[in-house]
């Protein structure tokens, strides 16, 4: 059902000068024709160049780019997946539109599905399955826009903040995750494109939960965001990104970094589910930084995805200072989820609790790896840990790896972590209740997942419990 | 009790060098930079990476693992990823004798 | 450290790799060739982070000759309890060349074989061929090849099939003086149905004046074959002038069980790896471990529980107590193969530190490849309670009294896990190392 090549290329034309007008880039038409694979100083300068960034950006690009190089790929995790990984064979930057040119037919069936049992409306699905370019919800979204605007809330993808707050960028702009950090945060700085840039001034409190564009936002999908969120003293907020729907795109690299820094007396929530279709590798590096008496949270959701390996990490840098990481994954056959959670107590009076559940199903791994750190100096602190994994069929696999390095003796750390199948006596029970055997484990892992699915919105939460009834009958992929 | 003990001679060290010492139970490294001579123990406070590993830059210690900079004088960290200061010690220059304060 | 210096490399000419039978020289040649091949472990994985490689690896001695006459105090006391009968025996090895054996050519020994290695490698090349190396080589890694290649004379202990020895065995092993390095190794083979209860201790080692440090490289394989029944007592005990390295491994088959407690108290520089692979049916193992820690001393002990096999039951439980300034990295591994169902596993490790500049690390890890599975794993660390030391102190009792009783308290119910016959004897160890803290 393609159009002829003549009205293609008329409708890719407009929808590029408004491109070009919201992002100030010219030459649409010649880039449309590059489309170079694989990653070299080139590509990165054409970066740079086509969002007219500062000077200081497009050196830190460069520099991240040696820094790639350089750095050889993990030696932990699941090097064999890492290693099937072509670097030069993938797109670095892509316009979004320029992705958006699959046939419906070329969705895949579990995602088609996935769409049908979560009623995902069709608009909708155009967009997901990587069909249409742009979903229609402009409007709505910059209402909204203005009603923060008049607050002094910042909330803009983050090209656009580079270019309108280059001062507040350029001070944040890799202070928490710096280019020779890993090798995927060097990656990310050398090609980051998209990504959200949030800014709340001290004291304001956002009533309203900040969505990427009501979760459906082609630069928030992008396979290299970056995103940078800042609370100054007192300020509140919470930040939702994702959806539980599958996402299909056919770039199987996506390699994100997030910063995030609440000040004195701030508190960030950051929500993520994320659902990417079963070829892509999601390597993530996001990163807290908690001054005195702030609070930061992590709520996160690991349910697509071949291989996802990421562990928010929160530093309590100041007295008082709380974090709370709360991590739900899901390995249906044939992924890896290794997800987990660090937390770096640099300071006195702090606290941090970690909570892991994860399920692996038939040919499903799930790993946790953690690292908790108390520094020397930071006497009366308190830290709890508490690790799930439930195994599913006979091929699941749960692994565990928690560290915990302590150097100060007045603190108290208790770490907890349990592997189980669906308990047998649960079942009986339950089926002896007039459920079938499936409706009984569908309720036994839905109240293994509670304590996260209940930090979710409402909508959220009931696509999310959609979902994983999707996934424990075996009707995807 | 904190002793100094003869750890090194000023020619070993040039500027803008660091060399790393283990006596006993205490490791640390040298660095001469910004004119002096200032000692720190030889562990990132990021990864606990050997800062003897590492190199000077613009009169910083830089880790080589990640990145991370300190300040040789305090310890201050100066780039991230670290985020605590690594501890000092204190050095002493007598002649051409390089002497560390080391606990007992 | 380990930039600088060359790499230790087993020359050819080393006089251990002349010694035993052909089949053992060509093994101890292959070993020594695995070590000479293989780089240093990487200190980014976790089982060498804490601690540096290269600080164990020493130039064998020169010095083949015996120690002479010395004896360390607490052979006489063993000696004595062999006499009064609360012993089966009593073996002493003098850093790892000089093994003795008192009370085992009774009658009631026959069948049971106690004798060093190097003759039971000639005289009993049946029941050693089939069991040395079979569970510490080269594959474990590059210093378990050292030891390999290098031990001079260990010990091996049969115990046949359906024989029960009552009374423990114990092993007294002395490191020797500043400079000196030894390869004590052990090897155990305990019979279908068959009991024992064996001490290892580890004594000796310089006191630390800065002229020089021993080392060890210690290997311990044990098999306990179907139905047996084995305790394994293994005391460390060495001065401060001794870095000490030892890898365990012990095989259980069907219906057998095996109690490993460590006692963790000595040696300045002390990495120990403690292993049990549960390999048929009914296999049960538990460890119950406890480390003491002063001054500057440095701990890095891993414990494995690897089950091979479904239907197999394992428990830890390891306990630290720091003070000072001194160091403990403890890496736990449960493992649950793919085809191992119905397991249960637990491991708990808790930590008392006692004072500012102790540091601890602490990995529980799970790697569980079979679904049908009851497993958990916890770990505390932190300070003894201040408010019980305020209580105890209005009471008259002084700071460092309260604490050793708090101490005491917290070791309380690993001790009365120890089978009844063997708590006295390890009660006396810990109370002793108690005393220093």
């Amino acid at each position: 059902m393609s159009k002829p090549a003549q009205d293609q290329r008329r409708d890719l034309t407009a929808l590029n000068e408004d491109y070009a007008a919201r992002y100030g880039f010219r030459d649409p038409v010649d880039y449309f024709h590059k489309g170079a694979r694989g990653l070299d100083h080139e590509v990165v300068e054409m970066i740079s160049r086509m969002k007219k960034e500062p000077r200081w950006m497009s050196e830190r690009r460069h520099e991240a780019l040696e820094v790639f190089y350089s750095k050889p790929i993990p030696q932990w995790g699941n090097t064999e997946l890492l290693s099937e990984i072509d670097f030069d064979n993938i797109y670095y930057f892509m316009k979004p539109i320029e992705k958006q040119q699959t046939s419906w037919d070329d969705v895949p069936e579990y995602i088609k599905k996935t769409f049908d049992r979560l009623g995902i409306p069709q608009a909708e699905r155009d967009f997901l399955g990587g069909v249409s370019a742009q979903y229609e919800s402009e409007v709505v979204y910059h209402s909204m826009r203005d009603d923060l605007k008049k607050q002094g809330i910042v909330f803009l993808d983050m090209d656009s903040g580079l270019r309108e707050h280059p001062d507040i960028v350029e001070k944040y702009f890799g202070s928490i995750i710096p280019t020779r950090d890993n090798k995927f945060a060097a990656l990310n700085t050398a090609v980051w494109s998209g990504g959200s840039f949030i800014y709340v001034p001290p004291g304001v409190d956002v009533k309203v939960p900040l969505q990427a564009y009501f979760r459906i936002n082609a630069e928030n999908m992008g396979q290299f965001e970056r995103t940078l969120i800042i609370a100054d003293k007192g300020a509140r907020v919470h930040y939702i990104e994702g959806c539980t729907a599958p996402v299909y795109s056919t770039d199987s690299l996506h390699s994100a970094v997030v910063e995030v820094i609440a000040m004195e007396g701030a508190s960030i929530r950051y929500t993520t589910i994320q659902n990417w279709s079963r070829n892509i590798y999601n390597l993530v590096t996001k990163r807290a930084s908690a001054h005195s008496n702030a609070t930061v949270e992590w709520v996160d959701g690991n349910l697509g995805s071949r291989l996802t390996m990421k562990y928010p990490c929160i530093q309590l840098l100041g007295e008082g200072a709380r974090g709370e990481i709360l991590s739900v994954a899901f390995a249906g056959s044939g992924q890896h989820q290794d997800a987990g959670a660090k937390v770096i107590h640099a300071a006195p009076r702090t606290s941090s609790r970690i909570t892991s559940k994860s399920i692996s199903k038939d040919a499903g791994r799930a790993s946790y790896r953690g690292l908790v750190k108390v520094h020397k100096n930071a006497h009366n602190s308190k830290v709890s840990v508490e690790c799930d994994a439930l195994l599913i069929g006979q091929e699941a696999r749960s692994d565990t790896y928690p560290t915990m390095e302590i150097d100060c003796e007045q603190v108290r750390v208790e770490h907890e972590a349990r592997v189980s199948k669906v308990a047998e006596e649960q079942l009986f029970y339950l089926t002896s209740r007039g459920l079938s055997e499936d409706e009984a484990r569908l309720l036994i892992v839905n109240g293994f997942m509670e304590p996260f699915t209940k930090e979710l919105p409402l909508e959220y939460a009931v696509e999310l419990n959609r979902l994983i009834e999707l996934e424990m009958e075996g009707s995807i992929g | 009790m904190a002793e100094y003990v003869k750890v090194a001679s000023v020619a070993d060290i040039p500027e803008s060098t660091l060399k790393g010492f283990e006596i006993g139970p205490h490791r640390f490294v040298i660095v001469h930079a910004a004119g002096g001579f200032y000692a720190v123990v030889d562990e990132c406070t990021h990864e606990s990476v050997p800062l003897s590993e590492g190199e000077i830059s613009d009169g910083q210690l830089v880790c080589r693992a990640h990145g991370a900079r300190f300040d040789p004088k305090s310890g201050a960290v100066t780039a991230p990823p670290a985020v605590v200061p690594v501890e000092t010690l204190e050095v002493k220059v007598e002649g051409d004798s390089i002497y560390v304060a080391l606990e007992d | 450290m380990s930039t600088g210096k060359t790499e230790y490399t087993i020359p050819d000419a080393a006089p251990a790799l002349e010694q035993g039978p052909l089949w053992l020289r060509q093994k101890r040649r292959s070993l020594q060739e695995s070590f000479n091949s293989t780089p240093l472990p990487r200190r980014g994985l976790h089982l060498w982070r804490y601690t540096d490689p290269a600080k164990f690896l020493a130039k064998p001695s020169e010095d083949d000759t015996p120690f002479g006459d010395h004896h360390d105090a607490v052979e006489e006391i063993e000696l004595e309890h062999l006499r009064s009968g609360h012993l089966a025996g009593l073996v002493t090895d003098l850093g790892g060349r000089q093994i003795k054996s008192y009370g085992l050519d009774q009658p009631a020994s026959q069948g049971l074989v106690v004798m060093p290695l190097s003759k039971a490698v000639e005289q009993h090349h049946d029941l050693v061929e089939p069991y040395l190396y079979g569970l510490v080589n080269s594959q474990t890694g590059k210093m378990e090849a050292m030891n390999g290649a290098l031990w001079n004379d260990g010990i091996f202990i049969f115990v046949p099939d359906n024989r029960v020895v009552e009374k423990p065995i114990h092993l007294l092993r002395e490191a020797g003086p500043a400079g000196s390095v030894q390869y004590p190794r052990l090897l155990v083979v305990v019979g279908r149905n068959a009991e024992l209860t064996l001490i290892d201790e580890y004594g000796g080692g310089s006191s630390n004046d800065g002229t020089g440090l021993s080392y060890a490289n210690a290997a311990v394989e044990m098999f306990g074959l179907a139905g047996s029944r084995t305790r394994y007592v293994t005391l460390q005990r060495q001065g401060p002038g001794m870095r000490a390295y030892l890898t365990h491994r012990a095989r259980i088959e069907r219906g057998a069980n095996m109690l490993t407690i460590p006692l963790v108290f000595g040696a300045t520089l002390c990495k120990q790896n403690f292993g049990v692979i549960m390999n048929g049916q009914g296999a049960e193992s538990k460890m119950y471990g406890l480390l003491f820690g002063t001054g500057h001393q440095h701990f890095d002990n891993h414990t494995l529980h690897h089950h091979a096999h479904g239907q197999t039951v394992s428990n830890i439980d390891f306990k630290v107590v720091l003070r000072d300034r001194a160091q403990s990295a403890y890496t736990g591994l449960i493992r649950i193969d793919r085809h191992a169902r119905v397991c249960e596993a637990y491991q708990e490790n808790r930590n008392l530190l006692l004072s500012p500049g102790t540091r601890a690390e602490t990995i529980p890890e799970l790697e569980i490849l079979n679904e049908d599975v009851s497993c958990s794993h916890g770990a505390t660390l932190g300070p003894v309670d201040p408010d019980s030391i305020f209580y105890l102190a209005s009471r008259g009792i002084s700071r460092d009294q309260a604490v050793r009783m708090l101490v005491s308290g917290f070791v309380a119910p690993t001790l009365k896990l120890v089978p009844d016959d063997l708590r006295d004897r390890i009660t006396a160890f810990v109370l002793r190392r108690l005393e220093d803290m």
